[in-house]
């Protein structure tokens, strides 16, 4: 893979992508997550760190589009102004959470059509967005699988047939292929084991830097953040503790929930 | 002279939360101002809070107090306080951090990674291979390791890749952490080299060296942490 760089990411972009205003989301008496406010600028990505439990999960849910919060708003940029996407009518929200935003699933049979073969998992999504030619789709589906390094030869074989690595790696072109602006991951790499997280991680690194999109990824791993991420968030108890830089708040940090976080781990 | 980076009243203290909570103070009001084609050498004993110093310059660490003013284009910058696009911003183009240490990510190759801060300020991709070539040999790299990722390499390889990386397209500010420390003498000369054609292009540099050889080759003015005087 080259580590080439997309020029869009040079262009100080004005106009913000989402906006995060005062998210809350409980559980009868329990908080999920609270008082959640944010701007995500195209291009950008943003990690959400913290331990199990402690709603990072539960926010990502609810800027997706997959939950509905029980306070406040999520604004997305969508034909020349911000709309919330909870005040669009349910087949307009489910419209774009299929074109404008994608979602990278932890686990990728939550993702994936598991009886569907490799190129209609990656064509189906450009015939959600309007394609209609069949020879274009399966082409576009096959350079897709190549991006994510998966052999063209795989393209009529089922998802179950291929190892967690590979799935993983075509949820990501499934995700992709509509080419959004922004897309949501909840622990891409989890469950993998280290040398498959390697190599899945410096693809998505170079796929949201070439492509230019806007990232928001979950993860309880540091080294992903600093990796992947610009700006991170660290989540406590459905709080947000501190927040800033990647490397800032992994190597100064501030909070004392956030000095056991970076402490904890061997070399992030 | 062109004021390039000023640092005002940067105190900074530790607080270590899951330790009893005990602070650690380790810069106490600390000013200058380093201009176009200037190289400050900040110096003093180990732990005096050099290393801290550069880190808070970089936006890496954050001050108690204090500001760090950096030009960037038409503007000056307060990084301690600026929002993160335009730190990151302010990264890509004006101002680089460079240390002994090269920061591997998986299955890059050596080529690549040397090219990769040159392509994202628009340099076209030809001349920025032809360039990232010529430094690696320059810097005594054999050609047959440019294809491979750096993470199998000695130290020292990996480390003139870092250099390589930072100085093939030197920033209008560079901050310097030990760039030279255990680099053999052939080498060594060639990053002194390195620093000096930048400085002379008009980078500012500033920078920590033991070395005393390279700190002399290099400094147009020092700072000395301990007793807090600059010397001329």
């Amino acid at each position: 893979m080259s580590a080439s760089h997309s020029p869009s990411r040079l262009v100080s972009e004005l106009e913000p992508l989402l906006q995060v205003n005062q998210v809350a989301k409980y559980y009868g008496e329990r908080i999920g997550c609270e008082d959640i406010s944010f701007t995500l600028w195209p291009g950008e990505v943003l990690g959400i760190v913290g331990e199990s439990g402690s709603g990072k999960s539960t926010l990502l849910r609810c800027l997706a589009g997959l939950d509905t919060p029980s306070h406040g708003e999520v604004l997305f940029r969508h034909g020349g102004g911000m709309v919330d996407i909870f005040s669009l009518p349910e087949a307009t929200r489910r419209a774009m959470m299929r074109t404008e935003w994608g979602i990278v699933h932890q686990n990728p049979r939550d993702g994936l059509r598991m009886d569907v073969s490799a190129g209609g998992n990656v064509g189906e999504r450009l015939m959600d967005r309007g394609d209609r030619h069949f020879g274009a789709i399966r082409t576009s589906a096959g350079d897709w699988l190549s991006r994510v390094e998966i052999d063209k030869s795989r393209i009529d074989d089922r998802p179950r047939q291929f190892s967690g690595g590979m799935q993983q790696r075509l949820q990501i072109a499934r995700v992709l292929v509509s080419e959004p602006r922004l897309v949501f991951m909840d622990e891409p790499t989890g469950g993998l084991d280290v040398s498959v997280q390697a190599r899945l991680l410096d693809l998505l690194r170079v796929l949201v830097r070439d492509l230019g999109i806007a990232a928001v990824i979950v993860t309880h791993d540091l080294a992903v953040a600093r990796l992947l991420t610009d700006r991170l968030m660290v989540m406590k108890d459905g709080h947000v503790v501190e927040q800033g830089l990647t490397d800032q708040v992994l190597d100064d940090p501030h909070h004392a929930y956030t000095q056991l976080l970076a402490s904890a781990v061997l070399a992030a | 002279m062109i004021p390039m980076l000023e640092a005002k009243q940067v105190s900074k203290a530790f607080t270590l939360h899951n330790q009893g909570g005990v602070t650690l103070p380790v810069l106490n009001n600390i000013g200058f101002t380093v201009h176009r084609g200037e190289a400050l050498v900040l110096q003093g004993p180990s732990g005096v809070g050099k290393s801290t110093l550069l880190r808070i310059l970089y936006g890496n660490y954050r001050p108690s107090t204090g500001h760090v003013m950096v030009r960037h284009g038409e503007s000056m910058v307060d990084i301690v306080h600026a929002d993160p696009r335009l730190v990151l911003q302010v990264r890509r183009k004006t101002l680089s951090y460079v240390s002994q240490f090269l920061r591997v990510i998986p299955r890059v190759s050596t080529l690549d990674i040397v090219k990769d801060p040159m392509l994202g300020r628009g340099v076209p991709d030809g001349e920025a291979t032809l360039r990232a070539q010529n430094l690696l040999a320059r810097l005594n790299l054999p050609e047959r390791l440019w294809a491979l990722p750096p993470s199998t390499f000695s130290g020292g390889e990996q480390q003139r890749v870092n250099i390589a990386r930072s100085f093939v397209d030197p920033t209008e500010v560079m901050l310097l952490d030990e760039p030279t420390a255990s680099l053999d003498a052939g080498n060594r000369t060639v990053v002194v080299e390195l620093i000096n054609e930048a400085r002379e292009k008009g980078a500012s540099i500033i920078g920590i060296f033991h070395d005393e050889a390279v700190r002399d080759s290099v400094a147009t003015r020092s700072l000395d942490l301990t007793p807090l005087k600059v010397a001329a």
